[in-house]
């Protein structure tokens, strides 16, 4: 479903991503692992179109998108769930999930699909005209993701969604995750949490100052020497 | 006692408009983070064009609004595009400078054309009056407060209940966040500061009749616009309005206990003043 082909990309004239290459299968979910600064967030904003690569290759369902706009991506259903969740803090509830979908290809399906994500978080049902300012943590990582969800997403890709979250919250969250990729979303976690990831994803790739350090099955990543010495930055 | 319901009344009528001007200067804002300094030459571009018609074709300047508004947005839209987008991004003098500059240019062509007497743009309504127990309103005041209202109101429900209206607001709470949602931050950006012109096309038509123009007005109602942006707390659409109504009360109040030239400043100290007490902006919640 998505090809990444050794991909560079940073900001400035200094690049970030050294040929980077991934592959990721419809129906797939995995992860993309390694410590700050590794180079995880420039890689998906690279997908979503919010970092412009120098040279490399992007393929999504066979279509180059490697020089799309943002908006074009995210018509396309690659959707980004940002790190730090980033809801509009002074919207309600549901203004926030009709923005999810204010896409051209998801707009029509919204009312329809609000109901799903409000099934799927009664939480955010009980609050849907509440300023979304004033949910916990947790509560706004769930309108992120069902914001995510409104767009109707192909290819899901969510930006360390355990940051600053209660271990209860985390663990719901991870729930949801595994709740969507069974249900036949794709999906691309990245995460600084090793084991978490390791538990929830199929593969994974490691990513160290902006290269690919290990790849493969959960298990290989977690044997892997390469893995631990990527995180301590030895 | 006649004389404060008179200035009251007064005060509030062309406050209403001076918000108006003012919510088109904090929408713009909001999205782009541009202070526009040629705010008050588009609106003196605005009066011009309607003197213009008034001219050749002897349009009221009610009814030349229907040409002004939509050749005056799409100006706006072209000066964004093409001016102060290459700008937004660099450093925020660089838009303050090409802004200051644009009034210039703005001044001086109207200057070229018109020349620099002062010039009266005639309306139907310009002498009729309404007289309410000892209070009397001139008819183009009460015109530009219902307009202006009217037009706060829509403004506002756009903002809310409409999809372009959530962009606008999601661009201004989260512009990358906005990107990230498939929203087009720079056409949203393009647009609102084509509507904050439109609305000044709208504003210049209502502030018209029966107000002496000339090319240097501009700069006069960039201060006020300004003055109410800053009362209101830069973005904040209720704020806005009640600034207007303040500086208009001001300045209303000046003109009539105080003489002409006193009358002018009294919007000034009265900003000052609520300044020196409430640095935020007249409402109690932060700007975002």
């Amino acid at each position: 479903m998505l090809e990444i082909d050794n991909l560079v990309a940073g900001y400035g004239a200094v690049p970030v991503l050294h040929e980077v290459s991934i592959k990721l299968g419809a129906g797939e979910a995995i992860g993309l692992l390694g410590a700050n600064n590794a180079g995880k967030t420039t890689l998906i904003n690279a997908l979503s179109g919010m970092v412009t690569p120098m040279s490399g290759r992007i393929l999504f369902e066979g279509q180059d998108v490697t020089h799309l706009s943002p908006k074009r991506r995210v018509e396309l259903g690659i959707v980004q769930v940002p790190e730090g969740r980033m809801i509009f803090p002074e919207m309600s509830i549901r203004e926030n999930l009709l923005l999810g979908g204010i896409n051209a290809r998801a707009r029509p399906k919204r009312p329809h699909r609000i109901d799903e994500v409000l099934e799927l978080f009664p939480r955010l049902k009980e609050r849907l005209s509440q300023h979304a300012g004033t949910l916990s943590g947790g509560e706004q990582q769930m309108l992120a993701i069902g914001r995510g969800l409104m767009a109707e997403a192909k290819l899901l890709m969510l930006d360390e969604p355990s940051l600053g979250l209660s271990p209860l919250f985390v663990q719901y969250i991870f729930e949801i995750i595994d709740r969507l990729h069974a249900a036949g979303l794709t999906i691309l976690l990245v995460e600084q949490n090793l084991m978490l990831t390791l538990r929830h994803a199929q593969r994974c790739y490691v990513l160290e100052r902006g290269h690919i350090a290990v790849e493969g099955s959960a298990e290989h990543v977690r044997d892997d020497p390469r893995t631990r010495s990527a995180y301590l930055g030895l | 006692m006649i004389e404060l319901w008179q200035a009251m009344a007064q005060g509030v009528l062309i406050g209403s408009t001076y918000g108006l001007l003012a919510l088109g200067m904090g929408l713009v804002y909001g999205v782009s983070g541009v202070v526009n300094f040629s705010h008050g030459d588009f609106i003196s571009l605005g009066m011009f064009m309607c003197l213009a018609l008034y001219s050749a074709l002897s349009l009221d300047p009610y009814v030349s609004a229907i040409i002004t508004v939509p050749v005056m947005t799409v100006i706006g839209a072209l000066v964004y595009r093409y001016l102060i987008r290459p700008m937004v991004g660099h450093q925020f003098l660089m838009v303050v400078q090409l802004t200051l500059g644009l009034s210039l240019v703005l001044q001086n062509g109207i200057l070229m054309v018109f020349g620099g007497q002062p010039a009266r743009t005639p309306s139907m309504v310009d002498s009729k009056l309404i007289i309410l127990g000892d209070v009397v309103l001139r008819v183009p005041h009460v015109i530009a407060f219902v307009v202006s209202f009217a037009l706060a109101i829509g403004l506002f429900v756009m903002l809310r209940s409409t999809d372009f209206g959530r962009s606008i607001r999601a661009v201004h709470q989260n512009a990358h966040a906005a990107a990230l949602m498939g929203i087009d931050v720079s056409r949203v950006q393009v647009l609102t500061f084509a509507l904050g012109i439109g609305i000044l096309a709208i504003a210049a038509a209502l502030l018209l009749p029966g107000t002496p123009i000339q090319p240097t007005q501009g700069l006069r109602y960039t201060v006020i616009t300004l003055l109410v942006v800053v009362l209101g707390g830069m973005t904040n659409f209720v704020g806005i309005m009640l600034g207007g109504l303040i500086i208009g009360i001001a300045e209303a109040f000046g003109t009539i206990y105080l003489s002409e030239t006193l009358g002018a400043l009294m919007p000034y100290m009265i900003f000052v003043v609520i300044m020196l007490f409430r640095p935020q902006g007249l409402t109690w919640r932060s700007p975002r």
